[in-house]
């Protein structure tokens, strides 16, 4: 089974992502903020990463970066509210960038083409 | 013999008429440069100050002045008639009017300048270099002492005129006076009496050196004139410049401010939106068929959809400040937008017409952001159609710009909106950002074209938008569509 961590500094979205990721046969595990996240990468690496970008203490870029420079193994997919980051060079380094609907469908599509399969394996 | 005619009281009173005279004379010719900024009428008035009968009264004057860029002496303007007809002709009429000199000057205003052919001829030849030290007109300049010939011979030095000099003149006896200022030589001034062959005598040459400074003064008021009115235009070109940077400054300095606190608002409404609509999303989903919920839950879900838009478009605004210009097929453009918009031109009973004009060259323009202006004008006309109408597009070309004009028969604009139409966040409808109109105009705004509109009330509202061509297809005049005769595509 697939593990993804999701890092989300909102509640309810962290609850309703583990629910809908859940549904798809993924294990989810949940952190609130990046540095949580680093923590948590560095407990056990997942399988995949959606990471939040605005979030207080330590955004989701920066998270990011720190989680690459460790774990480059790592595939990070940046789901956010913004699309202003898309002009920030360091959205390169992730596998993806989702600006957050209610609208799942798209994100829930992207995974499953970052890990290269039909829901969990 | 009495008192009064004694030979010393004679003579004084004679040099004192003559000193009221050349006193005249510079008064009057100095009053009419006075008021003279442009060069060659300053020339042109000078030189009518030497030949009127009523001024110093030679037959005919020459300008030479010095050229800084090539350093030579060169002819500038002459005056005088050519033949003892013409002269006699012209003297006949000036006499006939009984005309002061300050009035023939002033009459200078009113006629203009007219050439005299032949002394132009003369003096368009004159082409001395300066280096040529030993040239007598070069040396008198240099001198600063005006100096006659007297049938080939200079006076008082005795030195021969130049035969070339002579042969140019078509005379051997004139009178040459130094143009100059304290800090640098302009130029000569020469002055003969061709025609009646009058001689000068040392009374006319002093008059003619007097004369001579206060036409070099008049020549550099000009001078300074011109270089001032060219640096008034170029300070203005610089304020002109500057106004418009501050009103860009000021404008990108509102939109980012909107551009940040619309992102902000984004991302805060956004959060929650996603949360909403994902639980109603799967609510609805896991619930029975016939759970009479399942409507509730999808007005919640489509709700949440048309708040999400709104984001969108919010995020749109403030996303439109970094256009991308490629050659782009404007009437496709247009006919791509109807196609999307046909759903609601149809759910509105409107009519759709196009009136394209087909030889539009392809123009440099951000296709997506043209698109969403003209998506955003069609939408506006639809909802100024409630009762249904006809929405014309239609494309029009000159050597530079295209227009693209959209034009609705509906409500039409309130003229106490005109002002703030597109401003962001202004609206008069219940729904909607404001932000319409308002990207509309800074789309355009970063084309660096022009939007206008026109708009009667219960008739309806028409805008322009006008762009450059591409340059690469900027078509020659003569391709040009004139009147009627453009070939125009029109759909239905």
């Amino acid at each position: 089974m697939k593990t993804i961590l999701v890092v989300d500094d909102d509640k309810n979205l962290r609850r309703l992502y583990k629910a809908e990721l859940e549904a798809e046969g993924y294990k989810v595990r949940l952190a609130e903020n990046g540095r949580q996240a680093m923590d948590l990468v560095a407990e056990k690496t997942p399988d995949l990463v959606i990471m939040d970008i605005r979030m207080p203490d330590m955004d989701g870029l920066e998270a990011m970066v720190r989680v690459l420079r460790e774990h480059k193994s790592v595939p990070v997919i940046l789901n956010t509210a913004y699309s202003c980051y898309q002009d920030n060079f360091l959205v390169w380094a992730a596998e993806g960038y989702i600006i957050k609907s209610a609208d799942l469908q798209p994100l829930k599509n992207k995974i499953r083409e970052v890990l290269g399969c039909t829901a969990a394996a | 013999m009495s008192d009064l005619d004694s030979p010393e009281r004679l003579f004084s009173s004679v040099a004192l008429e003559r000193r009221i005279a050349e006193l005249t004379i510079l008064y009057e010719v100095s009053r009419a440069l006075q008021k003279t900024v442009d060069e060659e009428k300053a020339l042109y008035t000078i030189l009518v100050g030497v030949t009127s009968g009523r001024g110093l009264g030679f037959n005919r004057a020459f300008i030479l002045l010095i050229d800084s860029d090539t350093q030579y002496l060169k002819g500038r303007l002459a005056i005088g008639p050519s033949s003892t007809e013409e002269a006699s002709r012209i003297w006949q009429e000036l006499r006939d009017e009984h005309w002061s000199l300050a009035e023939l000057l002033s009459s200078l205003d009113r006629s203009g300048i007219k050439k005299d052919l032949r002394v132009n001829e003369i003096v368009d030849r004159f082409h001395i270099p300066l280096a040529e030290e030993n040239n007598s007109l070069v040396r008198i300049m240099r001198s600063r002492e005006a100096c006659r010939a007297n049938n080939g011979v200079f006076d008082p030095h005795g030195l021969p005129v130049e035969e070339r000099l002579t042969e140019l003149l078509g005379i051997d006896s004139f009178a040459v006076a130094p143009l100059y200022l304290a800090d640098r030589e302009l130029g000569v001034l020469i002055a003969d009496n061709a025609i009646t062959r009058a001689p000068i005598d040392v009374t006319n040459l002093r008059l003619l050196q007097i004369y001579a400074q206060a036409a070099s003064s008049a020549i550099q008021n000009t001078r300074l004139y011109r270089e001032l009115m060219e640096k008034i235009v170029v300070g203005e070109q610089v304020n002109l410049t500057l106004r418009e940077s501050q009103h860009h400054l000021l404008q990108a300095e509102r939109l980012s401010t909107i551009g940040k606190m619309a992102a902000l608002l984004a991302h805060e409404i956004r959060t929650p939106l996603v949360s909403i609509g994902g639980f109603a999303r799967r609510m609805l989903r896991s619930a029975p068929p016939e759970d009479p919920r399942r409507e509730e839950m999808g007005i919640i879900v489509s709700e949440v959809h048309r708040l999400e838009k709104l984001v969108d478009e919010v995020l749109g605004y403030s996303r439109i400040s970094k256009p991308e210009y490629k050659p782009t097929d404007i009437n496709g453009l247009i006919r791509s937008v109807m196609i999307t918009m046909q759903e609601e031109l149809q759910k509105g009973s409107i009519r759709p017409e196009l009136d394209l004009d087909s030889r539009l060259p392809r123009a440099e323009a951000d296709e997506a952001l043209l698109r969403q202006a003209l998506m955003n004008l069609v939408s506006n006309a639809i909802e100024a159609m409630p009762t249904g109408g006809t929405l014309t597009l239609a494309t029009s070309f000159d050597e530079k710009y295209f227009e693209i004009e959209v034009t609705d028969t509906g409500v039409g604009i309130n003229r106490e909106h005109w002002d703030k139409l597109f401003t962001p966040f202004f609206t008069t409808k219940t729904t909607g950002t404001g932000l319409g109109l308002a990207i509309v105009s800074q789309v355009i705004e970063n084309h660096k074209g022009s939007l206008r509109f026109e708009s009667i009330p219960m008739k309806g509202t028409s805008f322009h938008i006008r762009l450059a061509l591409h340059p690469e297809h900027t078509i020659p005049p003569d391709a040009l569509p004139n009147g009627d005769s453009v070939p125009r595509e029109v759909r239905p």
